[in-house]
């Protein structure tokens, strides 16, 4: 015979209050005092929102922001890229989660795999921006929201269906880094033309083709099928080039980005080319080579220690003066360039964290496995390190996502800077500011909101994984 | 025998081919690497000598002594004719204001905002949670830019000639004036020669800090509770007493006034709306990261410290305040100090708002004809100097926390 213990009596809502609200006498005090306080706060901005706010600046202005002073002949160019960087990044992203989901099974664990509606839900803020967006147009002026709408909805759209390739069988996704990394240079492609740069970008995409159907297990690769994966790449670049010349149009550069695209596109450009820099910054800085660690630190310390913004100006006033008489850099060249040099001496603390936070001994391992220094740090300590702080990374590329605003300052019209074409024109001058502020800051949070939710998710499954 | 054999073998080890030397390797590579980079920096700073020599910039640091040629905002003292280095003074000034007290308001809001996200009571901790990530995914420039224009020029406030005036209650000075442009607060003002009172009250914080380490040594020999807050305090305060009288009572309070053509504020502590937005915006932002770090810290403390803290029938405030803070503040100290020196550097965005800190004036000062590289590697190395010595500081105070907790 067993007794079961009388099940606890239902908690009912009042029950809740009581628990959470009025626990005490000065809980219930504060909660008194702050409930009307945060109602009527949260009425205001509703009230702002749906009735006081003047939104016309932003209403008519929505392809400013996302686009900017872009042709507007040619924007098709930028609607396209963002979408193929996002299908690009979708590709990579699902190739990958859909990896570390394979390792985790064969070493027994049960993990979920994410869905679609899963990973919108995540993202929730940046479909409330695409919400925000819809709620702006009026029913007279759907045709000024195509535009914004195709660019960010499409761009979260195909990121989805990248997101599918996921699905690819096992072995076959080692071509997923071949699609990212091919998607990635068409995307650039599309704004710049397809002549731009000659051989180089096939040059990339063949090299990344030829490391990426590689045979799995190197010891299992003979000269044959060596061959064969050689001739699969140059078929594949010959056939990138064959149809570049059928749809051969002139481009145009970067320096005519602006707007929330230019946002994007800065972050991302100057962290994956401070990546490397950092990495070597990181290892010079470690070293046991005084001559490469006093002149890591020094630079790491310099960068640190002074404000983006005296970077920027540096490099507005003077990065034109030490490059030779003939060369010219437009500004936007030069604000990537700066942001670059400013993000890699971030990234090397960073990774200089990871490399300190892992156990002596596993080098000590390699070092017993007779391995010389160079693979240790390459197959040993580096992947180890670097998996340990993607968060951290993720963090840092949010707060420089954050830090592109700064670019407003130089007279570079990024998302921020928009907002003084916007109120230079006749209807807006001096209307609307705070509209438009408010639009900017909704914009930069929805993005930076969802990539830190990302990152506290990667967080926690590291954590879990260790 | 067998140190025959073994000789030629012990040769090889000691002598391998100088290209797998590790000594000699360690010593090119580095020479190497030094010569790269200086060749690099060599090239670089060529370009740039022989660039301005060619659009003939000035390459010395002479104009630092000529005539700054402007007015500064807000500065009405300010003489145009003073040499750039003044300008450049009233900058790092102002830097510091906007920093110092950026850096109160993000403390107490932090605090606040940390402890708030661990509290039982539902709403306090939504509310915090709100605020911490609505604050820190926007960058601080578009909440300076917020403040400035939305807030202050733009805002719900009234323009110089229409202030709201507040008056103390039964009196006609004014504790209060606000319009968009400058609030102003009472303040004091010298009516005397300050020397003196200044020397009383040095004096008086020394011995202050005297009486602290005695009440501190006190407690450590007795046990007995040693109120060294309050002990400094009274310190203090007596000394600013006996300053205020002994030396003819050369300070007096000075209220705000709107001028006769109202276009100033006469007297009393006067904000403009620049500084303004510049601290409560880096102030807010850097209060939401704040808070992250003090609610992290907290959870850091090990449960079983609060649990002991229980266990000797210590009421919720006293566990907070004598077992959980006080280990939690040691593992915050770092990330903290790093926020602080982020928001002092984050002044430097008062540019955007006019504020006429030490980059938005050397900004404005080199849109005038001085020299930008010159320019800016002084305000690089203010910034520089300013966060090198802080971390050194706290390298410092870092090592001494550590062995403490030993």
């Amino acid at each position: 015979m067993t007794t079961t213990a009388p099940a606890p009596p239902r908690e009912t809502s009042l029950d809740w209050v009581k628990k959470n609200l009025f626990r005490n006498w000065w809980s219930g005090l504060i909660s008194v005092i702050l409930l009307p306080l945060s109602l009527y706060l949260a009425y205001r901005a509703l009230r702002f929102l749906f009735v006081t706010g003047q939104w016309d600046a932003v209403r008519v202005n929505l392809t400013l922001f996302m686009q900017g002073t872009f042709s507007r002949d040619e924007q098709w160019r930028l609607i396209s890229q963002i979408m193929i960087f996002a299908l690009a990044f979708g590709i990579g992203l699902g190739t990958n989660s859909a990896a570390s989901h394979d390792r985790a099974q064969d070493a027994g664990l049960d993990v979920e795999r994410g869905t679609i509606a899963g990973t919108l839900a995540r993202m929730w803020s940046l479909v409330a921006f695409i919400g925000l967006l819809l709620f702006f147009a009026t029913t007279d002026d759907m045709g000024n929201l195509i535009n914004p709408f195709l660019f960010v909805g499409g761009g979260l759209v195909m990121g989805a269906v990248g997101y599918q390739a996921r699905r690819l069988p096992r072995r076959f996704r080692n071509v997923g880094w071949l699609l990212t990394m091919t998607f990635l240079v068409i995307g650039f492609q599309i704004v710049s033309g397809f002549d731009a740069g000659g051989w180089v970008p096939l040059g990339i995409i063949f090299g990344v083709s030829a490391y990426s159907i590689a045979p799995v297990d190197r010891f299992e690769a003979s000269w044959l099928r060596g061959a064969l994966r050689f001739a699969a790449a140059l078929i594949v670049v010959l056939a990138i080039r064959a149809v570049y010349a059928a749809v051969d149009t002139p481009g145009i550069g970067w320096d005519d980005w602006s707007g929330l695209h230019l946002t994007l596109m800065v972050s991302a450009i100057a962290i994956v080319l401070a990546f490397p820099l950092g990495l070597l910054l990181a290892l010079a800085r470690r070293s046991t080579l005084p001559a490469l660690r006093i002149m890591a630190t020094a630079y790491i310390e310099v960068i640190r220690g002074v404000p983006l913004i005296t970077l920027l100006f540096m490099g507005q006033f003077i990065l034109g003066f030490v490059v030779p008489q003939d060369v010219t850099l437009s500004a936007i060249t030069r604000a990537i360039a700066v942001m670059t040099f400013f993000s890699a001496a971030y990234i090397a603390e960073i990774v200089r964290g990871g490399l300190q936070a892992l156990p002596k001994g596993q080098t000590e391992a390699g070092q017993a496995l007779g391995l010389a220094p160079p693979p240790i740090m390459r197959r040993i300590v580096l992947p180890q390190a670097l998996t340990a702080v993607i968060p951290a990374m993720v963090g840092q590329f949010i707060s420089l996502f954050k830090d592109s605003s700064l670019l407003s300052i130089i007279a570079v019209l990024e998302f921020l800077g928009v907002r003084k074409i916007i109120h230079a024109q006749e209807a807006f001058r001096g209307v609307g500011i705070a509209e438009t502020l408010v639009f900017v800051a909704i914009g930069y949070w929805a993005f930076a909101f969802a990539m830190s939710r990302e990152s506290q998710r990667l967080e926690r499954r590291l954590r879990v994984s260790r | 025998m067998t140190t025959e054999t073994q000789e030629p073998q012990r040769r090889n080890l000691a002598r391998p081919p100088f290209y797998r030397d590790v000594r000699v390797i360690r010593v090119v590579s580095q020479l190497l690497a030094v010569l790269v980079v200086f060749a690099i920096a060599f090239w670089l700073v060529n370009n740039l000598i022989s660039n301005m020599n060619r659009l003939g910039i000035s390459t010395s640091f002479d104009f630092l002594f000529g005539p700054t040629n402007t007015a500064i905002p807000y500065h009405g003292t300010f003489d145009p004719r003073s040499p750039v280095w003044q300008m450049a003074l009233v900058g790092i000034k102002n830097t510091f204001l906007a920093g110092f007290f950026g850096v109160i308001l993000a403390s107490v809001m932090g605090l606040l905002v940390g402890i708030s996200r661990l509290s039982d009571n539902w709403l306090v901790a939504r509310l915090a949670t709100f605020y911490v990530e609505l604050f820190r995914n926007i960058p601080p420039l578009v909440i300076i830019i917020f403040f400035g224009f939305a807030v202050f020029t733009f805002g719900p406030f009234p323009i110089f000639s229409e202030s709201w005036e507040l008056k103390v209650p039964g009196s006609v000075n004014n504790f209060l004036i606000i319009n968009n442009d400058r609030w102003g607060i009472p303040g004091f003002t010298a009516t005397g020669a300050l020397v003196g009172f200044w020397a009383i009250l040095i004096f008086g914080v020394i011995v202050a800090a005297y009486v602290w380490l005695r009440r501190t040594k006190h407690f450590e020999r007795t046990g007995q509770p040693h109120h060294r807050v309050l002990w400094f305090t009274g310190v203090v305060l007596a000394s600013l007493v006996l300053a205020y009288f002994l030396t003819g009572q050369p300070v007096d309070m000075s209220w705000p006034v709107i001028s006769e053509n109202r276009r100033r504020v006469d007297g009393g502590f006067i904000a403009n709306w620049g500084w303004m937005s510049v601290t409560f915006a880096l102030g807010l932002y850097t209060a939401s990261h704040l808070g992250e770090i003090i609610r992290g810290s907290i959870l850091a403390v090990h449960q079983g410290q609060s649990e002991a803290g229980n266990a000797l029938a210590l009421s919720a405030f006293q566990r907070y305040r004598f077992v959980i803070l006080p280990q939690a503040m040691r593992i915050a100290l770092p990330p903290t100090i790093n926020q602080y020196l982020n928001l002092v550097k984050n002044t430097s965005l008062g540019t955007a708002v006019g504020y006429a800190e030490i980059t938005a004036l050397t900004k404005t000062s080199v849109g005038n004809g001085r020299p930008a590289f010159q320019s800016f590697i002084i305000v690089m190395a203010v910034y520089l100097t300013f966060s090198l010595s802080i971390s050194l500081v706290l390298n410092i105070v870092n090592r001494r926390l550590e062995l403490e907790s030993r």
